[in-house]
């Protein structure tokens, strides 16, 4: 029991980076963690020792949340690229601004993003990201193009210093 | 791979995300080698995986909301109405045992050093080297005296605990009430068998958000630190860093159990100082 409890445990900490860079708010991605958390515990019975907690519980925590967006399709959806198109007034000149990485996430569609931040932030294989998200390989890696290119056209280098840290530059 | 000279967008994706075999690496390397417009697009999506993890990299470091502690705890009505009502308490035990590991491990877990230190480590970690090395004057009330958790949770303004840690080897010795910018600091001071010394700073901290521990080093003493509102608190000490975090875990443990459910209450405890 507990050593399972802490797999699920040392999780946590990537669940909550990864929601939070999913979903660009602190509170909805606590809330996504706490529904992911539940149903992980109350599964736990149900999980082998030998089964990879962090794909497992990216699933439950994926799962959920496109059953949140389903169910709560009130909220606006994130706004994509297409429909913004890239200029000085749209929200990507503010994500520019702002310097931040964060902000022009949002502005891909929520599939890319997924992608890019399993596979780019939490180091995930395309494999995994494939199990994870059900969908195939191929799939995985042409929405990793197309959301990395989209990601790369809202942010500027200069340089990348050795920290890894983006200057954010207006697009043009 | 389509050979040295023809390098596909999805062959540059999947070097940078360490998707290609040995092979296919060395080969695509020679032919970026002579790609430089390749080069700095593979440059380009290396550093946008960078940008992601500097990015939020705090979000790591974060403990658990309460929300988070409670949404466990609730885990064990749904569960126990499963159970037998005479395994009940046992399993409830249990439950409370597994969701105290998962908060404890989520907490404890990411202790990565941060770049701003709040002063009241720094004043700490001085109490801790001006203290340490007394003989006679090590505390200025011993353990055995009753009076000392009493006092010092009415000069501190709020419940002060001396977390015992004779089980991991650490006999409470006592405590001593110190300044810290316009505020009442407790420390107390721990004893091993072979003379080793770590102090537990504690004062109330009213500006700063709750934290998980965060390490502090400073002239080869370390200190773990942490804010658990209404208490902000350092353990210091030169022990190994790894040895620090265990004894930072136990205090954190024994720190949020509620008094009484594990230790005497203070009144109690001071009418028996030294229960081991």
């Amino acid at each position: 029991m507990s050593s399972r409890s802490e797999a699920v445990a040392a999780e946590i900490p990537r669940l909550r980076r990864y929601a939070r860079a999913l979903l660009g708010d602190d509170g909805e991605a606590d809330d996504l963690i706490q529904d992911t958390l539940e149903r992980a515990l109350a599964r736990l019975p149900q999980w082998r020792e030998g089964d990879n907690p962090r794909k497992w519980l990216f699933s439950i925590l994926h799962n959920l949340h496109v059953d949140g967006l389903r169910r709560r399709s009130r909220r606006p959806p994130h706004v994509g690229l297409e429909s913004v198109g890239v200029d000085q007034s749209s929200p990507s000149a503010d994500a520019a601004s702002g310097g931040d990485i964060d902000r022009a996430l949002q502005l891909l569609s929520g599939e890319q993003r997924r992608v890019v931040l399993l596979i780019g932030l939490e180091g995930l294989s395309y494999a995994e990201t494939a199990e994870i998200l059900s969908i195939p390989v191929g799939t995985v890696m042409s929405r990793l193009a197309r959301g990395r290119d989209r990601l790369r056209m809202l942010v500027d280098y200069e340089g990348g210093d050795r920290n890894g840290r983006l200057s954010l530059r207006r697009v043009k | 791979m389509t050979g040295p000279q023809r390098i596909t967008e999805a062959d540059l994706h999947a070097f940078v995300d360490g998707e290609l075999a040995a092979e296919e690496k060395h080969e695509l390397e020679a032919a970026l080698a002579a790609n430089p417009a390749e080069m700095t697009l593979a440059r380009e999506f290396r550093d946008l995986n960078s940008a992601l993890k500097a990015r939020y990299a705090a979000k790591l470091d974060e403990p658990l909301t309460p929300a988070m502690r409670v949404r466990i705890a609730r885990l064990r009505p749904g569960l126990l109405r499963r159970i037998a009502p005479v395994l009940r308490p046992i399993a409830a035990t249990l439950l409370l045992l597994a969701a105290g590991v998962v908060g404890y491990f989520a907490h404890a877990r990411y202790t990565e050093p941060v770049e701003h230190d709040p002063p009241f480590v720094v004043t700490a970690l001085a109490a801790h080297t001006t203290y340490v090395p007394e003989v006679r004057h090590a505390v200025e009330v011993k353990a055995d005296e009753a009076h000392l958790i009493r006092w010092l949770t009415k000069r501190i303004g709020t419940e002060v605990r001396a977390p015992l840690l004779a089980d991991l080897g650490w006999k409470l010795m006592g405590g001593r009430l110190l300044p810290d910018h316009g505020l009442a600091a407790a420390q107390f001071m721990y004893e091993d068998k072979t003379g080793r010394r770590l102090t537990l700073y504690l004062r109330k901290e009213m500006g700063l958000d709750n934290t998980s521990f965060r390490f502090y080093e400073r002239d080869g003493f370390g200190s773990f630190y942490w804010i658990d509102r209404p208490l902000a608190y350092a353990l210091s000490g030169r022990v190994s860093r790894e040895e620090l975090m265990s004894l930072a875990n136990a205090v954190y443990a024994q720190l949020e159990t509620p008094p009484g459910a594990r230790d005497p209450p203070p009144a109690s405890r001071d009418a028996q100082p030294q229960p081991r």
